[in-house]
């Protein structure tokens, strides 16, 4: 299998940088493809699709963006098995695309991130994710130890998870919660939710697991630099605690 | 005092309903024109539509006069060729609209049919997880 990584950048992109850098700290050949040069996706082993505002929100958070050309090549790809991890807006156009929880057909939507509750602000927050479903649930948390938790910046508007009663159903019968909020001792309860999320839930997975769709930001607790608690003493760029869950995904890339 | 609906739309050049032109084209419906509307509710007091209109357009977190045009909607419906998008269970907040209005037109110019608004609101104005389409 390819191991190549492409960054999907859409016009309104802002977290592609980070999320290169850390693919590349952590060894993959990763690379950035604008959303005018869809054919070369097909040439990519794994996607990721990092934060931001994809066609500045315009109809809802990802809604555009699930229809432009790349993700053509994304829904094609993720239709091969290829690993596809989404943060942030790189989530919500995942949802918008039907990839995850990936229930119905490419582009009928189950499920959204939504406006934020029960203030419908933009919250910038320090947050805990944790690991809810087995590790081997999907390949790109394999690597992860059993309920890990792992910091990261919640930094949106329209997180919080929202769908009818039978698709939350759905998800929790098909194990497609693969991330919870969680408090930095890792207990798991509504005050550790951000935003009033349905289910606690941080990240989806789809039903074949090649695909996790993840609300808040590791990449942007990553490094010493950007950790909340920064180690005196250590390199600014040595890995921090948000850096795990890009280890684990490009670790199952290489495996691939 | 009756509920009147008050659509609020910009009348210089409109990204998101271009961008909303763009897209339902791309996906092979025939659309010439897009609209999109901010639908308000209202109370309409002594004075009626007109006084109702003038007290909207004071209020400057929803009207600007010199981006946005007004019209308190004759019936509180969706007008010929328009859906209104609900959003499901999002909390409400001071000034912010009731429905997104999403007016088509056709490229004859025409107001767009029922199907045609239909598979516009299935494949892309309407996302049924969270909102509601009342056409």
């Amino acid at each position: 299998m390819n191991r190549r990584i492409a960054v999907l950048v859409f016009p309104g992109t802002n977290s592609e940088g980070e999320t290169l850098r850390l693919l590349r700290d952590l060894g993959a050949d990763a690379q950035l493809v604008h959303w005018s040069r869809p054919q070369e996706l097909a040439a990519y082993g794994a996607y990721v699709l990092p934060g931001g505002f994809a066609y500045e929100d315009r109809i809802r958070a990802g809604a555009i963006a699930a229809h432009d050309h790349l993700m053509d090549a994304v829904i094609d790809g993720c239709a091969k098995g290829k690993l596809v991890l989404g943060i942030c807006n790189g989530a919500q156009i995942l949802l918008e695309a039907g990839l995850v929880p990936g229930t119905a057909a490419a582009r009928r939507p189950t499920a959204a991130f939504t406006h934020n509750a029960p203030q419908p602000h933009f919250i910038c927050r320090h947050v805990y994710v944790k690991l809810a479903s087995a590790p081997m649930r999907s390949a790109i948390t394999a690597s992860l130890d059993e309920g890990a938790l792992i910091p990261a910046w919640a930094a949106h508007a329209q997180g919080r998870l929202a769908a009818g009663p039978e698709h939350l159903a759905e998800l929790v019968e098909g194990a497609h919660v693969a991330f919870v909020y969680a408090h930095p001792d890792g207990r798991v309860d509504e005050q550790a939710v951000p935003n009033g999320s349905a289910l606690g839930c941080a990240g989806l997975v789809n039903r074949e697991g090649n695909v996790l769709a993840l609300m808040p930001h590791p990449e942007r607790d990553a490094w010493n630099v950007n950790h909340l608690q920064r180690r005196v003493g250590e390199a600014l760029f040595a890995p921090s605690g948000g850096a795990v869950l890009f280890e684990s995904f490009v670790r199952a890339v290489q495996r691939a | 005092m009756k509920t009147r609906y008050v659509a609020v739309r910009l009348k210089i050049p409109d990204n998101q309903a271009y961008t909303a032109l763009v897209v339902l084209q791309r996906l092979g419906i025939a659309l010439g024109q897009v609209e999109r509307s901010e639908i308000y509710e209202r109370e309409e007091e002594a004075g009626g539509a007109a006084e109702l209109a003038r007290r909207t357009m004071r209020d400057e977190s929803v009207f600007n006069p010199n981006k946005h045009t007004l019209a308190v909607l004759e019936q509180n419906v969706p007008r010929t060729g328009e859906v209104w998008i609900e959003e499901c269970d999002t909390p409400r907040a001071p000034n912010r609209p009731r429905y997104i209005g999403w007016r088509l037109f056709l490229t004859d110019g025409t107001p767009a049919d029922r199907a045609t608004i239909e598979a516009a609101t299935t494949r892309l104005l309407c996302n049924p997880a969270i909102e509601r389409a009342i056409m």
